[in-house]
């Protein structure tokens, strides 16, 4: 974990680091991440990891839409919308 | 020493669920923008996915049609990026445990046969649209399209140039019709593609690097793309420099592929297995029954045709190419005795004005419906062949129904034998010089008078009716 | 007649018996929070809408379990029409277009929702102090923090405000607020309540709860709070028990298990001294003590805090200025947008994990951490699920010590998520767990932790309830002990 990585992580977060914090933010998750380094010291091989502590299996839907129009409501909330659609500033493909 | 081109292809196919993958939201197209949104699809706080078991159904179909491994307990990932027409800021997908697994499809070039393999096909959610060019200084996000049900079906880098790419691509949208799972429709974008591209000199082993082109939607222009980027790849690398993994867009108007910056800068997509969705599980049961239930395939129903209905192998091939094709021929059928005649119109009058179009029977202006009202004319001999030519003609200008264009246009066939009867007398009378020359030998010209008796009809005798009368009179 | 730091039951009793009106019920809870102002427990009110509803109830009384009951409501838990903030900048202005479904089942069962309650921002701390509503006060002491992430809502009961809140716990987050602030507080396993409408930190953790005086009205309010939802798929489809019924049972022959595992000397002689005594108390209610073995409890917190930030990654992704919340002034660009919105709209500690969250998920990194922790996730699941063979209920200390000064940690994250120790084995599990009131020292309350087995809370509760049968530390309130 040095500059270069919390640059290349904080660009795949979206955030900018204030000039002033860059240090401070580095080496917090420099302690950070060499605290829970010590995982690595546990055998692990062979163990299924646990991504949720239901190991059950999903419930799934019948193909019926039930969804009303929204349209008013969730425009509204936008920070940003016209009559149709929510917006942006213009993004260049 | 020669190049050669390794092309894998990465289809997306939209499944014609009713609702969305994980919510309630319609996927019908063409609504106006942001009114098929609900809770879940607009990704607000707090919303949580429940997954759409047709999605999985229509996914295993296509699974067992190409002979894959379907994968009964499959789980979801999600693919972490941020763009506005993505509410979330993540995709949902499968990347450890699709669906569907190891498949493969025959596709046919220049009439011979070769398998190409499917690594996966695997349930993921669309995206919404960015509408660019709308809006003065900015991009207008619709999110009707957000949620809808994508199988994102990859091959192995097998296909070795852009016209095996095209028979591929053709022969997946042929099988996810036939299927009932996608419309197909790529003109609304129901069926994209990504292309990677890369070359290698004949003799070395490992692949080169590879460029992507992005969603290119139409056949035509996936051979262009593809034909362009191995010219330009065999450019880069005569020329000394090498090629540059990356993600390329087609432009149809230049005929060119060229680099997506906006994609260019690292991207790393942390794919994590999602915590809000539990592992998905297809019983035996309903293996079975999907197993059971399984349309009729295209190259069935070819062999049907040919054992049961006695097409010719052409014939049968052609028709049972398009699913709107063979529905077309198999409702028509149902209006007459005689398939053979049925056949005879599609693979005849009809491709014939497909060919010269350049067009898809779906694109076109014929109905099943409507063709089927033809058939019925001709065989109960409304009206006669060469008229229901120019009804064909009329229904591919302007959609008309056939019924309609017959009687607006006076096109029922004439069958009283009096009225034939007092034309062809007339012709016979007017056509003295010709009458003594059919009698002294010149067989030939029997001919001349049945022409002459359809211009007097403007086509509208029965042509059989017209031999008859013309034989007694001159014989 | 005063409904201060009166619990539901007994508040239940004042209504049936007309001692006193649903509207007065209700204007007192807001003459209370205006006297705490202080405290700042709350970020949004529901004065009109809450007075409106007990009117109506003193014109049409009605026979729902909890009618006229106020509660207080975490910030994290959609309300229709209500702001919900979650306790960030980047949510100052959002007003749901929903409700949670636990919030919901409240007010059908006839709660009173008052007001929304102050957390850490999306529920990340233990301090209540990386709020951008500023930090929460704990009642017990000025400079004192109320723990976190429920702080608000722990405040609110412990001031004797409401009698009930709502809280949520991923790591901790009710349990140790409670512990801090000398109230019951209970997370139940994970699945028992919908998270549909909770605003998710890290999914798998996630899992809505009651706070509360007692561990009676936990079980009340519990009650109401399950429902199997179809909307979330991780909700579980159990039967659903009445709580109450087993909160009298006995607990003679009943078997705790006390984690030998946890080193307890680096804690204060006097907080490890309570803990003792309450197991005394314990047996003398005629439970037994039986040693266990966590061997990877010590694992807990690095675990945790791989996985939790790597799943807040992504669930904060959504949280981009696009389509609701906070959007930075004028942005040249899209990318703009997206980094000043989420740059200004976070704060540091959420800005801190989401960065670790990348991080750990990303190329190169996905196996060593995330794949590691949730490989070790199971170490620790399966450690308890052979505990739990053996024994009724697991107990150990709810946090380290008391109430700590505000600002006291502030510079050093780990020493912040090392609060958690004892707390957030449960939601890697996935088990339920309560902290209740075991003692007091220097006038600041202490609690001790019931871990119950997967869907067991009915132990849980009768562990609590039989103590405070026999106890008083639920009693204390920062003017004193209460009849």
């Amino acid at each position: 974990m040095d500059k270069k990585t919390v640059t290349t992580i904080s660009y795949l977060s979206r955030l900018k680091i204030d000039d002033g914090k860059e240090e401070k933010i580095t080496k917090d998750l420099k302690n950070i991440i060499n605290f829970v380094d010590q995982l690595n010291d546990v055998d692990t091989s062979n163990i299924e990891p646990l991504t949720n502590p239901l190991e059950k299996t999903a419930k799934s839907r019948t193909d019926e839409v039930t969804a009303k129009n929204l349209k008013k409501e969730l425009l509204k909330i936008a920070p940003s919308s016209n009559e149709d659609y929510f917006l942006v500033p213009r993004v260049v493909e | 020493m020669s190049w050669e081109t390794v092309i894998g292809l990465e289809i997306h196919a939209q499944l014609s669920t009713k609702s969305k993958l994980f919510s309630g939201g319609s996927t019908k197209f063409g609504a106006e923008p942001n009114t098929h949104v609900d809770l879940i699809d607009m990704g607000l706080p707090g919303v949580l996915p429940v997954a759409n078991k047709e999605a999985f159904y229509k996914a295993i179909r296509f699974g067992l049609a190409t002979g894959a491994n379907i994968n009964q307990t499959s789980s979801f990932d999600r693919k972490n990026y941020f763009y506005p027409d993505l509410p979330k800021g993540y995709q949902i997908t499968q990347m450890t445990k699709p669906i569907v697994e190891k498949g493969s499809i025959k596709i046919t070039v220049d009439n011979s046969e070769k398998i190409i393999n499917i690594t996966r096909a695997h349930l993921e959610e669309d995206a919404g649209k960015s509408i660019h060019d709308l809006f003065e200084g900015e991009t207008g996000v619709d999110l009707n399209r957000a949620g809808t049900p994508l199988l994102e079906i990859v091959s192995e880098p097998e296909i070795s140039n852009a016209k095996e790419a095209v028979a591929y691509f053709k022969a997946i949208r042929q099988l996810v019709t036939f299927l009932d799972i996608c419309d197909g429709n790529m003109a609304q974008g129901s069926m994209r593609c990504d292309v990677n591209v890369s070359i290698k000199k004949s003799d070395d082993k490992e692949l080169g690097t590879r460029a992507e082109l992005k969603n290119i939607n139409s056949f035509k222009f996936i051979e262009k793309a593809i034909n362009y980027e191995i010219e330009r790849q065999i450019k880069v690398i005569e020329s000394g420099e090498s090629v540059v993994q990356e993600t390329r867009l087609y432009d149809s108007e230049k005929n060119e592929t060229r680099s997506m910056r906006s994609k260019e800068e690292a991207n790393d997509y942390r794919y994590f297995p999602c915590p809000d969705l539990l592992p998905v599980v297809i019983s035996n049961k309903e293996l079975q029954e999907i197993k059971n239930n399984l349309p009729e395939l295209p190259e069935e129903k070819e062999h049907r045709y040919v054992k049961e209905i006695n097409l010719e192998e052409s014939e049968a091939k052609i028709i049972s190419s398009s699913k709107t094709m063979a529905n077309m021929f198999e409702e028509a059928s149902t209006k007459t005795d005689d398939a053979k005649l049925v056949a005879k119109w599609l693979v005849g009058d009809v491709s014939a004005l497909l060919n010269k179009d350049n067009i898809d029977i779906d694109e076109s202006n014929l109905t099943s419906e409507n063709f089927g009202i033809l058939i019925e004319r001709i065989s109960d001999s409304t009206i006669s062949g060469k008229i229901a030519k120019s009804v064909l003609e009329e229904v591919w200008k302007s959609g008309s129904n056939v019924d309609k264009i017959i009687e607006t246009k006076g096109l029922i066939q004439i069958q009283d034998e009096s009225v034939l009867e007092e034309i062809a007398k007339k012709v016979v009378e007017s056509n003295p010089s010709q009458v003594t020359a059919y009698k002294g030998g010149k067989d030939k010209l029997f001919g001349f008078f049945v022409g002459q008796v359809m211009k007097e009809t403007q086509g509208k005798a029965n042509p059989q009716t017209v031999n008859d009368i013309l034989k007694n009179i001159l014989d | 007649m005063t409904i201060k730091y009166k619990t539901i039951k007994d508040i239940k009793i004042m209504l049936s018996q007309k001692e006193i009106s649903n509207a007065e019920v209700i204007q007192e809870v807001y003459k209370l929070i205006k006297e705490n102002n202080h405290l700042n427990a709350f970020v949004t009110l529901n004065e009109d809408n809450s007075i409106k509803k007990a009117e109506a109830l003193d014109n049409k009384p009605s026979n729902l379990p909890l009618a006229g009951i106020p509660i207080a409501q975490k910030d994290l838990f959609c309300t229709k029409g209500l702001r919900t903030t979650c306790g960030s900048k980047i949510l100052d202005n959002f007003v749901p277009p929903y409700s949670a479904t636990v919030i919901k089942n409240l007010e059908n069962a006839g709660c009173i929702s008052v007001g929304k309650t102050n957390m850490d921002e999306f529920a990340m701390g233990s301090s209540n102090e990386t709020s951008n509503f500023g930090n929460v006060q704990n009642p017990w002491g000025e400079n004192l923090v109320p723990g976190g992430s429920s702080g608000g809502s722990a405040a609110a009961v412990a001031a004797g405000i409401v009698p009930a809140a709502s809280g949520t716990d991923t790591g901790g987050s009710i349990r140790q607020p409670a512990s801090l602030c000398g109230i019951t507080g209970l997370k139940p396993t994970y699945g028992r309540i919908s998270r549909w409408g909770m605003i998710a930190f890290a999914s798998s953790l996630d899992q809505a709860g009651p706070m509360a005086r007692t561990a009676e009205d936990c079980a009340l309010l519990l009650n109401e709070m399950c429902s199997h939802d179809e909307k979330d798929t991780t909700s579980l489809n159990e039967d659903i028990p009445n709580f109450e019924e087993n909160l009298n049972s006995p607990l003679k022959g009943k078997k705790i298990g006390i984690v030998k595992d946890i080193d307890l000397s680096s804690l204060d002689d006097d907080v490890v001294k309570i803990y003792e005594d309450s197991l005394k108390e314990f047996v003398s209610l005629g439970a037994n003590l039986v040693d266990i073995s966590l061997p990877n409890l010590s694992l807990s917190v690095p675990t945790y805090y791989v996985v939790a930030p790597a799943e807040c990654s992504s669930n904060l992704s959504r949280f981009d200025g696009v389509k609701f919340g906070h959007r930075s002034n004028n942005p040249k660009n899209l990318e703009e947008l997206y980094v000043q919105t989420r740059s200004e709209g976070f704060g540091d500690e959420v800005k801190r994990r989401i960065l670790i969250g990348s991080y750990v998920l990303s190329a190169g990194y996905y196996d060593a951490y995330y794949k590691k922790a949730q490989q070790v996730r199971r170490l620790i699941k399966n450690d308890f699920d052979s505990a739990f063979s053996d024994i009724d209920v697991i107990m150990t200390p709810t946090t380290r010590g008391t109430a700590f000064e505000i600002g006291s940690k502030g510079s050093d994250p780990i020493q912040m998520y090392l609060e958690d120790l004892f707390t957030i084995s449960a939601n890697l599990a996935g088990l339920p767990a309560m902290s209740i009131p075991n003692g007091n020292l220097d006038n600041k309350p202490t609690g001790i932790q019931i871990i119950g087995n997967f869907l067991d809370e009915s132990s849980i509760l009768n562990f609590g309830h039989m103590f405070q049968k026999s106890t008083n530390w639920h009693m204390y309130t920062p003017e004193g002990a209460k009849q």
